[in-house]
């Protein structure tokens, strides 16, 4: 009797200090955590005067004025910017374009925090009228303008490349995701044919889309 | 047989009680620290040459509350803990303004946050953090669960 009576007395308590230990291992301590949201999927793109990480409003200029000899003598005629904006705004401030009156910076960027937070790549355009017009109606088609392309101390000082404006929406370039990209873009009017006299005016706009 | 088998569950008893007396490490329970705000959003750093994606970051407020009343008298080292949640390191480093130390730390470390002896029933801090990851997260929110483990002497 004493034998039998004793054996299930040691096994609850062997039970019981099994439950003890497997509970020290089964329950976490308390500890302090946090929700953390990754930051919000974020396309920027500046062309001429801008601001890091902001909105500005400027719409700078870029013109040609001819004298009637120039008009005449057919041969392209580089154009000015009223732009000021001569440092990166890639953080480091460096000078990107060195003479701003004759360059327009543009840049580029776009970010995302995971592969799930959207494509891959965003993409830069430009889109032109047809044609610059003036007062009395005159046109100038918009492909008399073109630009060429620069970046001083750059590896990488095509990757925005040169072009001419086409009248419509031109893919300029693919940005990866995490990537910044940045040259500056000088303009030239090809005066290849005799124009009315007057002030043409045309807007062209760049846009950074990630669907 | 019967002399054989309460000694056995004698010491099996014995040895669960004693080790909390034992050298090495435990984790601290500290159920009443908590984040100002209780949850946060990260924003874009900017871009560099140095840096060419940039990262992400916040900044959190920390009211820690240790609890040791089961450790006091005793002497050891307390280290602030982040298990690494995903490939994606999370840095963390802090300001304390109490018995706390500052310091840094990357998700999957633990950095080294007070030694001594323990006096009290608890360790009250609040530490300014600053969290920073790159962009390649696995998900668009995760959970940080930071703790506190106690080597003892």
């Amino acid at each position: 009797m004493m034998n039998t009576a004793l054996r299930p007395t040691a096994l609850r308590l062997v039970g019981a200090g099994l439950l003890v230990a497997a509970g020290l291992q089964a329950v976490p301590a308390q500890a302090w955590s946090l929700s953390l949201a990754a930051a919000s999927r974020r396309v920027f793109l500046h062309v001429g005067n801008g601001t890091a990480n902001g909105d500005n409003g400027t719409i700078n200029l870029v013109t040609a004025t001819l004298t009637g000899a120039q008009l005449l003598s057919g041969t392209p005629q580089a154009m000015t910017s009223n732009s000021t904006q001569s440092g990166s705004l890639y953080g480091d401030g460096y000078t990107t374009c060195p003479t701003p009156s004759t360059q327009v910076i543009v840049g580029a960027s776009y970010r995302r925090s995971n592969a799930a937070n959207g494509p891959a790549s965003a993409t830069l355009r430009v889109t032109s009228p047809a044609s610059l017009t003036n007062a009395a109606g005159d046109t100038i088609p918009f492909n008399q303008i073109s630009w060429t392309v620069s970046a001083p101390g750059s590896g990488a000082p095509n990757v925005i490349p040169a072009g001419t404006f086409n009248g419509a929406t031109q893919t300029l370039a693919t940005i990866p995701a995490n990537t910044y990209i940045e040259n500056c873009h000088t303009f030239s009017y090809a005066n290849s044919a005799v124009r009315a006299a007057g002030t043409y005016n045309g807007r062209v706009t760049y846009t950074l889309t990630s669907p | 047989m019967k002399p054989l088998r309460l000694p056995n569950t004698l010491v099996l008893l014995a040895g669960l009680c004693a080790g909390a007396a034992l050298a090495g490490t435990h984790r601290l329970e500290d159920p009443l620290s908590h984040t100002v705000p209780p949850t946060a959003q990260m924003e874009w750093l900017p871009q560099t040459p140095g840096d060419r994606d940039g990262g992400m970051e916040t900044w959190v407020r920390v009211n820690v509350q240790i609890d040791t009343r089961d450790w006091v008298g005793r002497s050891g080292r307390i280290y602030m803990v982040l298990p690494r949640d995903q490939a994606s390191s999370i840095e963390a480093v802090w300001t304390a303004n109490g018995p706390l130390r500052s310091g840094r730390l990357v998700s999957g470390e633990r950095a080294l946050v007070w030694a001594g002896t323990i006096a009290g029933d608890s360790l009250r801090d609040q530490i300014q953090v600053r969290l920073r990851s790159g962009p390649d997260w696995q998900s668009a929110s995760r959970r940080l669960n930071f703790h506190f483990e106690l080597d003892t002497d």
